[in-house]
């Protein structure tokens, strides 16, 4: 009797499950030779997408189909993104205290992150669908998506300008603020939060509470500023 | 516990979602959520051990819960190989850049408030 190898293949990489078990694996894999190694190169979020979009790729599915198959983790981003008043509730005294520096740090840190971002695209030769779908690239991607259309941008392009901006943040911005000298955790929190968004709170967090903490509170400032000023620049610029 | 903590989060959530529908159009619903769970902490003065386990463990899983809307990145590989440059280059650069000087002015405004609290 011949066995249908070929057949039982087919079902598992296409049972609703394969999505989640790559995910999964590639995950744990990462952070394990994270711990093993402490290489900073082996961001979790980039490892680990290299890694499932390696397998799709060489199993030759779409990238609907996973979307579709690992929707449980994706909703999950919702309640994630909720739980993260609880840190910065618990930091609040602390915010309190850092008011105007926090204040400051968003207006200016803000207008530099966006602003040098749609410059060098615009000398660089990109195009202004290109630099609006940029524009909003330091925020949170479901605001990004939303502002990137109102502004004549691609939503969908642009969670991936937030996600290439996030994982480069998650990457050299620990580095970068302990080569620049910035030693609070609230100053790195708040650095990483502000240009990085979620991908830099995570970095934030793995650092200490207090610093993510701040992270959290510069991406939903930022991230409601964008919602709120970007749009309103674009049009009294053009 | 973790049940409950879940449940309030997935609650203050779906609150956003339907305020976004109604009022806030430009703000998505989980940061509406989130400002209202912060409101809501601020009243109680405290977070309860469910809303606290929950919250920690889902933040912990944070970078995993990144990795599907990541992937996305194979399907603009066309669009995004056209601008290469342009995009790969202003993007690194301005987030170096801003990050680096984010981090320094908020560094700076904390050591000068700090050295003006002391004398006082």
């Amino acid at each position: 009797m011949s066995l249908d190898w070929h057949g039982a293949w087919m079902s598992v990489i296409h049972h609703p499950l394969f999505g989640i078990a790559i995910t999964l694996g590639a995950y744990q894999l990462v952070l394990a030779g994270y711990e093993k190694t402490r290489w900073v190169f082996l961001q979790p979020v980039l490892i680990s997408m290299l890694v499932v979009i390696g397998v799709l790729v060489s199993c030759g599915l779409s990238y609907v189909e996973y979307r579709k198959s690992t929707e449980i983790l994706s909703i999950l981003l919702g309640p994630a993104t909720v739980a993260l008043a609880v840190p910065l509730y618990l930091n609040l005294r602390r915010i309190r205290q850092l008011f105007w520096p926090v204040l400051t740090t968003l207006v200016v840190g803000g207008v530099l992150a966006t602003g040098l971002c749609v410059a060098l695209g615009w000398m660089l030769g990109a195009n202004h669908m290109i630099l609006m779908t940029m524009a909003p690239k330091s925020v949170t991607s479901p605001i990004a998506m939303l502002v990137a259309e109102q502004i004549g941008g691609v939503a969908a392009l642009a969670a991936v300008f937030v996600l290439i901006t996030g994982v480069i943040g998650g990457i050299f911005g620990p580095g970068l603020l302990t080569l620049a000298r910035v030693n609070s955790p609230e100053a790195r929190g708040m650095a990483l939060g502000l240009t990085a968004h979620a991908v830099g709170t995570s970095a934030a967090l793995q650092e200490s509470e207090e610093c993510g903490a701040f992270a959290a509170l510069a991406m939903s400032l930022m991230g409601v500023a964008t919602a709120l000023f970007l749009p309103l620049a674009v049009s009294l610029v053009a | 516990m973790l049940l409950r903590g879940l449940t309030w989060l997935v609650l203050f959530q779906l609150i956003g979602t339907a305020l976004n529908h109604l009022f806030l159009s430009i703000l998505p619903g989980p940061i509406i959520g989130l400002v209202l769970l912060m409101i809501y902490l601020m009243t109680r003065g405290e977070v309860s051990e469910p809303i606290s386990l929950a919250a920690s463990s889902l933040l912990r899983y944070l970078p995993l819960l990144l990795v599907p809307p990541a992937v996305g990145v194979m399907v603009y590989a066309d669009q995004i190989a056209e601008d290469f440059w342009a995009i790969v280059g202003s993007l690194v650069i301005s987030l170096m850049v801003s990050l680096t000087f984010a981090g320094w002015l908020m560094q700076k405004l904390i050591d000068r408030q700090a050295s003006r609290r002391e004398p006082s």
